[in-house]
């Protein structure tokens, strides 16, 4: 008796142990949680104050902007259902959708003016603050309509007012100068619960959101720099989605029933940057010479892990990129022809390459090496983020080759601007009557006109090149298969979490 | 006694001065500042004037540095550049989980280092005396973030047993300390080694004197001359557990790194390259405060172990 008791005990405790690891299987799996790891992380939430890819891709989920960006890279209604621009181009009237924030306030005009003031508050000294200098004053005519007024037409606002830095506010939270980077409240599809640093990010889904609740409850977003150990937690489950897979992962992800690797075009416009102030390096010709002695293709297949070579400043796949405009051919000797004719010889240059961008790196390795095929010699010299902003892209613009990546732009104005004066751009490039272009492109509200005035633009880049142009290379992230809906901003690359849920 | 405390005190405060004038300096000599990598590669050279003047960056090095060391002499570390939020509250947020990793790990040590020690020491010759001689010889010589990563493929990779990140989602917390047990191993690996290798010479340089010989000789009891000895040993141990301790901090710095901790380490890291200068400051404040503070504890520790040191 004593002994079936006990046997009895110890076979109901392990049906009970079974059951707890069951409930809890099972209770992961119905909680409907979404665990993403991200390399990079942001460096604040508030919207207006920071440049930085990464805090937009996170505040994504957690604001909404007037019109947004959907699947397609085209831009669409948002927080305003409609909107109209008047005759002239010098105001924009905002019709505003009914939506509510997750402190519970309705969404109306005036939060929208508080908004647009605060980015142009010079203490809020927003990155962005150049993209909306246009703005001359920002009025709520009823309670859901808002009038920005233009000194000038400025088509590439609709652009900014679509970007991560377009998000809205709430006006009473704004007066009262409530800590946005640290406790971000929006209109957004999820609800800021937590951040710990360098942890992880805690989204709850918002049921009143506009466009209608979230399909799952949760998103947890872990900062994991390292791709390896992203892969490692996409494996044993603790991930769902991973934002980061190095070239060589690819195969593994791909053979795994259980994964699935997503592939898409980036926004971004992958250069070499040529210091168009130097001597040697002053003559077009020699800039052609570097950019038919690079094979950009296979740059992109061994350091970017896949992506589509560009001939201009733009990247593939942009609307703007005129079809006219092809990438430099490699051709080595065609390379060298060129570099006879411009009479340069036994050229020797400083390259200075970004960490901890490794993939910047190795494309500059193998930059260095398609050169000496020509007879020109690089020598590499790595320097850390911050020297690189301040001494290579700023500053005194120390280097002769550098490599890097620029984000995209949903208007060529934020990509162009500056490319024509040699004070305001990074390799120097000077050229009078490219930035007159340039002055009307920004202006310019006859769609067709304008698309003429880039195309020349581009057109010049690529025959001045001050890039060596290496392409865009394929944004690709790593999911659970049965991971469905989760996509990525086209040219934004920010997270969208809306229509997400497991199969 | 008091004349000690204020000598002691004054060392600490020249210490703490010297360091953060180091630190401020060095901080200000790398090119770029907390303005640059804000604005990033968009911001134009106006805008990042306008931004380094909303940090307070825009004043000469002598006024910052004065707006500095006022801060401090008021107990005030400044607001973080990038987290725009005092550092007191990033340190507070920060600290508890380098604690329970250096506590975690100096626990270990301690045990691992100890007990092999005393085994080893009582018993040279023996087999574990020469499995602690090629223990602590290969635990010194593994670089740290090499053997995180072969115990992250192992038992998190391979066998599944613990999880590959440091720290759940939810932060710390007493489920956490599962996560912590890797990254404790391993910053407690190359310090258990050490303290090994001391408590086994102290064991054995007590085994030798002439005391234990007497009590030998006397008839007693094994276990109360391993008592004596052990009694005597531990004290010469000591200031090496203090170094350890002192030390356990900036090794935390590797170990979070590799197994994606949120804490000190991290923190200094990120605001290095942030340029967060005020954040790189406290941080600098707290490791001298804690490295200084742990040595005192230490030194007093040992006079309560070794009455011989009661001088003071």
């Amino acid at each position: 008796m004593e002994l079936a008791k006990r046997s009895l005990s110890r076979r109901s405790l392990a049906f009970a142990l079974a059951a707890a690891i069951v409930g809890t299987l099972l209770g992961t799996a119905s909680a409907q949680t979404i665990t993403m790891a991200m390399a990079a992380q942001p460096d604040t939430l508030d919207p207006q104050v920071t440049s930085a890819t990464a805090a937009f891709q996170v505040s994504k989920s957690i604001y909404d902007t007037l019109v947004e960006v959907d699947r397609n890279g085209d831009i669409v209604p948002a927080l305003a259902q409609s909107y109209e621009v008047a005759e002239d181009s010098l105001s924009y009237t905002f019709h505003l959708t009914e939506a509510t924030f997750h402190d519970g306030t309705a969404l109306d005009a005036q939060d929208v003016v508080a908004t647009l003031q605060r980015m142009l508050d010079p203490e809020t000294a927003s990155p962005k603050l150049s993209e909306f200098a246009a703005i001359t004053g920002v009025e709520a005519t009823d309670d859901r309509t808002v009038v920005v007024s233009l000194s000038q037409p400025a088509p590439a606002l609709i652009a900014s007012l679509a970007s991560g830095w377009g998000a809205i506010l709430p006006s009473e939270k704004i007066e009262s100068g409530h800590d946005f980077g640290n406790q971000p409240v929006g209109t957004g599809p999820f609800a800021f619960v937590e951040w710990q640093r360098d942890n992880s990010v805690t989204l709850n889904a918002f049921a009143d959101y506009y466009q209608g609740a979230p399909q799952v409850d949760q998103v947890v977003i872990r900062f994991v720099p390292d791709s390896a150990v992203q892969l490692q937690g996409l494996t044993t489950g603790e991930f769902d989605v991973i934002d980061t897979v190095a070239s060589a992962d690819q195969a593994t992800i791909e053979s795994n029933a259980d994964l699935a690797l997503v592939r898409d075009p980036s926004g971004l416009a992958l250069v070499a940057a040529i210091n168009t102030r130097r001597e040697a390096l002053a003559d077009p010709r020699v800039r052609q010479a570097f950019n038919h002695a690079v094979d950009s293709q296979t740059v992109l297949d061994v350091a970017y892990g896949g992506g589509t070579p560009i001939g201009t400043f733009m990247e593939a796949g942009s609307p703007w990129m005129p079809d006219s405009i092809e990438p430099f051919a490699y051709d080595p000797e065609r390379a060298q022809e060129l570099l006879n004719e411009a009479g340069a010889s036994g050229l020797s240059l400083d390259m200075a390459l970004p960490q901890p961008y490794e993939n910047h790196i190795q494309a500059g390795q193998m930059i260095q090496d398609y050169l000496s095929d020509v007879g020109v010699s690089a020598e590499i010299r790595i320097v850390e983020w911050g020297v690189w902003l301040s001494d290579v892209y700023g500053g005194a613009h120390d280097y002769d080759l550098t490599v890097i990546g620029h984000t995209g732009k949903l208007d060529p104005t934020g990509r162009l601007d500056g490319y024509a004066t040699e004070a305001d751009n990074y390799p120097g490039f000077d050229d009078p009557e490219m930035a007159a272009w340039l002055e009307s492109g920004s202006q310019e509200t006859d769609p067709d006109a304008r698309r003429q005035v880039y195309t020349n633009v581009l057109q010049r880049m690529h025959d001045g090149a001050p890039f060596i142009y290496i392409g865009t290379p394929d944004r690709v992230h790593a999911r659970k298969a049965s991971l469905e809906g989760f996509w990525i901003t086209p040219m934004l690359d920010s997270f969208d979490f809306r229509t997400a849920h497991f199969e | 006694m008091t004349r000690y405390l204020v000598g002691q005190i004054f060392s600490f405060l020249v210490t703490l001065w010297v360091v953060l004038t180091l630190v401020f300096l060095g901080m200000r000599a790398l090119p770029g500042d907390a303005a640059t990598i804000l604005g990033g590669m968009d911001a134009n050279a106006e805008q990042i004037a306008v931004i380094r003047e909303r940090l307070g960056l825009a004043g000469s090095l002598a006024v910052q540095y004065s707006d500095f060391m006022g801060g401090i002499v008021q107990g005030d570390l400044g607001d973080s550049l990038r987290e725009r939020r005092p550092v007191t509250a990033v340190l507070l947020d920060r600290l508890p989980v380098t604690l329970a990793l250096a506590g975690m790990a100096f626990v270990l040590s301690l045990v691992i280092g100890i007990g092999l020690g005393l085994l080893a020491g009582l018993a040279p010759g023996s087999i574990i005396d020469r499995f602690t001689t090629l223990f602590a010889t290969a635990a010194l010589a593994l670089p740290e973030f090499w053997f995180g990563f072969l115990l992250i493929l192992l038992f998190a990779v391979n066998l599944g047993w613990f999880p590959v990140l440091g720290l759940p989602p939810s932060g710390l917390s007493w489920q956490a300390s599962w996560h912590l047990l890797l990254p404790a191993f391993t910053l407690a690996l190359p310090r258990s080694a050490q303290v090994a290798r001391l408590t086994r010479a102290q064991v054995l340089e007590q085994r030798m004197s002439d005391y234990v010989r007497t009590a030998r000789s006397k008839g007693l009891h094994p276990r109360g001359v391993t008592r004596h000895i052990a009694a005597n040993a531990l004290p010469g141990v000591l200031p090496l557990l203090a170094l350890e301790l002192g030390g356990l901090l900036t090794g935390t710095i590797v170990v979070e790194q590799v197994f994606g901790l949120p804490g000190l380490g991290a923190t200094i890291l990120g605001g290095i390259s942030a340029r967060d200068y005020p954040v790189v400051q406290g941080v600098t404040v707290l490791a001298v405060a804690v490295y200084i503070g742990v040595n005192w504890i230490a030194d007093l520790l040992q006079a309560v172990a070794d009455p011989r040191l009661r001088t003071v």
